[in-house]
């Protein structure tokens, strides 16, 4: 009986999860690969898209220029349409922001090791998302210097207060606490990778600016005693606060009386839209990362796959939303609320069957293509393993979630109870400029991080790769696990050789 | 002036250990130092219970209150609006902010609480960073600081460390 040992180790790989970490890794490797690119010389690719991102933002300082200038009359909004590119990309964006939290915090609380190698990526994007999506608001009031005192509770000598029954002001609260808790939460899981960063630069000046950055953090164990709890309580804290965030954002639409707007679904179907959503774009932008910056050993098929299986049951609660809205259009016997939703699948029939074709149908349905049929992909292995199906994938979801917040904005508002009060809405140049280019901005930012910063938290897969060490040694891990084929590879190594 | 003994261990596991028997032997000033938190040196170092957790509480409640107490005295109090005939003081509307308030207090003072009282950071010197050496650890080695009294030789002690599995020992000596 000659079989090999690995041949063993290949006939266990189909049944057993992939390994989170590839290959055989140590601090060393885990400092060279995941330390050192920040080090090397920039590559034409980035200076490139660098040069694309300053372009854009270009653009979008012009269109803010231009916004503040000649006043909100340069947007396309009108009235029935009050609400429309400034909150559909408000939405879309902070939207886009939950995944990181989520997946610092959330699976952080659920101990999902997996989190760890996409985590401080996820973050930064949160971070990066988070400022786009603040723009929107601060820019839709018209003349953001006097938004100081409408928004913020300081006595001015208008003497009067912001009014705090309405759910803006309960979204200003939501939004800046949001970003600065992110901030921090990001910041401090940061503090111990600067440091790493300060000793292992090679230049006087490197080593200056990431000490300071680093607070001068020395990883003693009286502060790491501190740092543990500190970080576990901030994602304890960061939980609930991602879901309040978009139900808070979902209260702007539901509390108002605006037929396809007034629902009880909307906090939870909000919620899952923004996983959704934010998991898409973890995956656009972590496909090509983990390639450029030879990431493949720390985000591996493994935290691919599972992004996917996420994506898929977000993707489920989704449907299920859209499938009960129309039920309840229905079921509520409200004609307005009826109408509402005939009108945007196009599908009108009884009394309304005389009312006029949309122009937004293609939209609602680009929205159920997007979002519903395209994610059943992931139903498949081969759907949740190969990356490019996934990345194409993930950038139909960001479409899709992007119409779905123009369905609801634009659609709901154009056709509301008065047909005489109805009128279509069309964005103008500045509209496509700022959503342009928020998202060249949003790419600059990213690009600066992952060129600066360790885009993988070094310090947490350290502490993954001693914990998955020690679980061997002590036989805590079947030895057919995936996890230890680094381990057992190179003892079947030795065992082949005798 | 403060003297160090620095000692460096290659793995995490014989650095717990040998800072267990410095301390159980009646040694004082005793740190260690890591890339990634180790597990067991709490203990070997017999380090208190955090207070970061009663701080974080006592912030939240402070910012929930403060919240609360904000949106009551502006819009019931000093100002009352009448929205829609609702009563000034319509308490459920005054829980999505109360909630947030709580949290950004909270995360602000676990950050900076953390940072400026527990750490007693930011500062860019401190002894240990005398020794060239000592930039592995926080990269992939793992070192003990040992404080020196007035007069005491660091050799004995280099060599106390060197017998518990110490990969090389230095000292170094820096304003506190």
């Amino acid at each position: 009986m000659a079989v090999s040992a690995a041949t063993r180790l290949e006939a266990r790989r189909a049944l057993e999860p992939l390994p989170l970490l590839e290959g055989v890794q140590d601090d060393g490797t885990i400092n060279k690969t995941l330390l050192d690119y920040v080090w090397r010389k920039p590559g034409k690719g980035w200076l490139l898209l660098v040069g694309l991102g300053l372009a854009g933002t270009g653009l979008l300082t012009l269109a803010v220029v231009v916004t503040v200038a000649k006043g909100i009359g340069m947007w396309g909004n009108n009235i029935p349409v009050a609400w429309a590119f400034g909150i559909i990309n408000f939405v879309w964006w902070i939207g886009i922001g939950h995944a990181g939290t989520l997946i610092s915090a959330i699976l952080l609380l659920f101990q999902q090791k997996w989190r760890t190698s996409i985590n401080r990526f996820a973050e930064a994007m949160t971070l990066f998302a988070v400022l786009q999506a603040a723009l929107f608001p601060v820019l839709h009031t018209g003349r953001p210097w006097f938004a100081i005192y409408w928004l913020f509770p300081y006595p001015s000598t208008n003497r009067i207060w912001p009014q705090f029954k309405s759910p803006l002001m309960w979204d200003v609260f939501a939004v800046s606490t949001y970003f600065i808790t992110s901030l921090l939460f990001w910041y401090l899981g940061l503090i111990p990778d600067l440091a790493a960063l300060r000793d292992s630069s090679t230049s006087r000046w490197m080593r200056r600016i990431y000490g300071i950055l680093s607070f001068g953090w020395r990883g003693s164990a009286r502060h790491w005693h501190h740092y543990k709890i500190a970080y576990l309580l901030l994602a304890g804290l960061a939980t609930p606060l991602v879901l309040s965030v978009h139900t808070i954002v979902s209260y702007d639409f539901a509390v108002s009386v605006v037929p396809g707007w007034h629902e009880t679904i909307f906090p939870p179907y909000f919620v899952a839209g923004a996983v959704f959503s934010g998991f898409a774009m973890v995956m656009t932008l972590m496909v090509p990362a983990r390639r450029f910056l030879r990431l493949k050993h720390v985000v591996t098929a493994r935290h691919l796959e599972a992004m996917c299986k996420i994506m898929l049951a977000t993707s489920l609660i989704v449907g299920y939303g859209y499938l009960l809205e129309h039920f309840l259009s229905w079921y509520s016997g409200n004609p307005y609320d009826f109408y509402q939703y005939a009108n945007r699948r196009g599908i009108l029939y009884g009394p309304f069957k005389s009312a006029a074709q949309d122009p937004y149908i293609p939209i609602f349905w680009l929205m159920v293509f997007c979002n519903v049929v395209v994610p059943s992909i992931f139903w498949s292995k081969w759907g949740r393993t190969n990356v490019y199906v996934m990345w194409i994938a993930a950038i139909f979801i960001n479409i899709g979630m992007w119409c779905e917040r123009f369905v609801i904005v634009v659609i709901s508002l154009h056709r509301d109870y008065l047909p005489s009060n109805w009128a279509l809405y069309k964005p103008t140049w500045v509209d496509l400029s700022l959503l342009f280019g928020t998202i060249c901005f949003f790419s600059l930012l990213f690009l600066l991080f992952l060129k600066f910063l360790p885009a993988v938290a070094v310090q947490e897969v350290k502490e993954l790769r001693h914990e998955l060490q020690q679980a061997h040694e002590r036989h805590e891990i079947p030895d057919f696990s995936q996890e230890l084929v680094h381990v057992t590879e190179l003892e079947a190594g030795e065992e082949d050789k005798r | 002036m403060k003297r160090l003994v620095l000692a460096e261990f290659a793995e995490p596991e014989p650095m717990v250990e040998a800072a267990r028997k410095l301390r159980d032997s009646g040694r004082e000033g005793l740190d260690a130092y890591s890339p990634y938190p180790v597990h067991g040196i709490d203990d070997a170092l017999k380090l208190p219970r955090s207070k970061v957790p009663l701080v974080a509480l006592i912030a939240g409640l402070s910012g929930a209150a403060g919240g609360y107490v904000l949106q009551w005295w502006t819009n019931a109090v000093d100002y009352e609006l009448n929205v829609a005939n609702r009563p000034p003081h319509a308490w459920p509307t005054n829980i999505p902010v109360t909630f947030e308030s709580g949290v950004l207090l909270c995360a602000l003072t676990l950050f900076f609480g953390s940072l400026f009282y527990f750490f007693g950071l930011p500062r860019t010197y401190h002894p240990v960073f005398e020794a060239e050496e000592f930039r592995s650890a926080s990269l992939d080695k793992f070192w003990i600081s040992a404080e020196m009294k007035d007069g005491e030789d660091p050799r004995d002690l280099e060599r106390t460390l060197l017998e518990l599995g110490a990969r090389r020992v230095t000292h170094v000596e820096g304003e506190e």
